[in-house]
């Protein structure tokens, strides 16, 4: 199977590979797994407390070329974005960017479940409630 | 017809391996081409199609884990698809989707995978990281030890589901094929480990090799 241009440029030159301090009350860690292959994937995000802005995104993936260059372009797509713009990604706007075949979605989807697990967890951290809560609530 | 219709047997998971493969081999020679050799043309592709579909049977069948996983393919369980519906969810309701493995397991397969990227950059750089093996060979056996427990549980998972299949225990067999799904995800993180720190050693005692 041939990865399309972009995934090669995400693969060989991947944004935003490291890692935030996970301790940091500023910092939200996602860590997940595609159990249909073993990959592994930990995004983190660095949000103002004032603003509510992403100012800064890193990830460390183990898997395919598909799920690093997944988890690349999201660490692209959140940074500069509120916590909620963040919510709005799909996995399928991974799979239109990154020209992903079926058999390569799991990784858009690995991808945007670490974007969601990574605000979940900041929004543990900072008190502030999920979203269904507050629908729930009104 | 399923891989369980071609050897005559009930939809069930435990097997006796050893008569299935005398079985395997009287039905091969029934479907052996050379038997067909002299029937018309028509007779000798239907017979190479059961053979071809014997070889895939048997195959899947005396494997504990393809086995089990064709069985739940059979009764319309699809990781992948559950693994997206649940992030739709998770997106429409503005929830955080629950993983299918613990999150202890991901973390330790995390760390181990870190483990494993930073003893392949010590050995590019000509480096020897005794610790660092000693480390990843005893996460090795710990996680051998665990896929042998993983094993265990699922050919308990087996006797649960056949009883409950004799039985016609619907409730029963439900929460015991949820388990076998939980079980085979867990089982993948480990298998991939174990292959990769495999892998890592084995290239790092090739390099020694050379050297000599």
């Amino acid at each position: 199977m041939a990865y399309s241009d972009k995934v090669v440029d995400h693969y060989n030159n991947p944004r935003n590979v490291g890692t935030l301090d996970k301790s940091s009350e500023e910092v939200g860690t996602g860590l997940v797994g595609a159990p249909e292959c073993g990959d592994v994937m930990r995004l983190q995000i660095r949000v103002n407390p004032e603003t509510q802005v992403i100012e800064d995104a890193k990830f460390k993936t183990f898997g395919c070329g598909s799920a690093i260059a997944s988890s690349s372009l999201a660490t692209e797509w959140v940074k500069g974005k509120t916590v909620s713009e963040a919510l709005e990604i799909k996995n399928t706007d991974i799979v239109k960017e990154l020209a992903l075949p079926p058999v390569k979605i799991h990784c858009s989807v690995l991808a945007e479940d670490a974007i969601r697990a990574a605000i979940g967890d900041w929004k543990k951290k900072n008190g502030v409630a999920e979203t269904a809560t507050v629908a729930a609530a009104q | 017809m399923t891989y369980f219709e071609v050897f005559s047997l009930p939809r069930k998971l435990s097997i006796d391996v050893a008569a299935l493969e005398k079985q395997f081999y009287a039905l091969s020679r029934r479907w052996h081409p050379d038997r067909f050799a002299a029937r018309p043309q028509a007779e000798q592709e239907a017979a190479l199609a059961q053979a071809s579909l014997l070889n895939d049977a048997y195959r899947t069948l005396r494997d504990p884990v393809l086995r089990t996983q064709y069985l739940l393919r059979l009764l319309g369980v699809e990781l992948e698809e559950q693994s997206k519906a649940a992030t739709e969810a998770a997106r429409a309701s503005g929830t955080e989707k629950k993983q299918s493995v613990p999150p202890e397991l991901l973390e330790e397969v995390f760390e181990l995978n870190m483990q494993l990227a930073e003893m392949r950059a010590a050995r590019q750089m000509g480096e020897d990281e005794p610790e660092l093996r000693r480390d990843l060979l005893s996460a090795k056996d710990a996680f051998e030890s665990k896929l042998d427990a993983t094993d265990e549980e699922l050919q308990q998972l087996w006797r649960v589901w056949d009883a409950a299949e004799d039985e016609g225990a619907q409730p029963a067999q439900t929460s015991a094929r949820d388990a076998m799904v939980t079980l085979l995800n867990k089982r993948t993180y480990l298998r991939n480990l174990v292959r990769d720190v495999n892998e890592a050693l084995e290239s790092e005692s090739g390099t020694q090799h050379h050297e000599i």
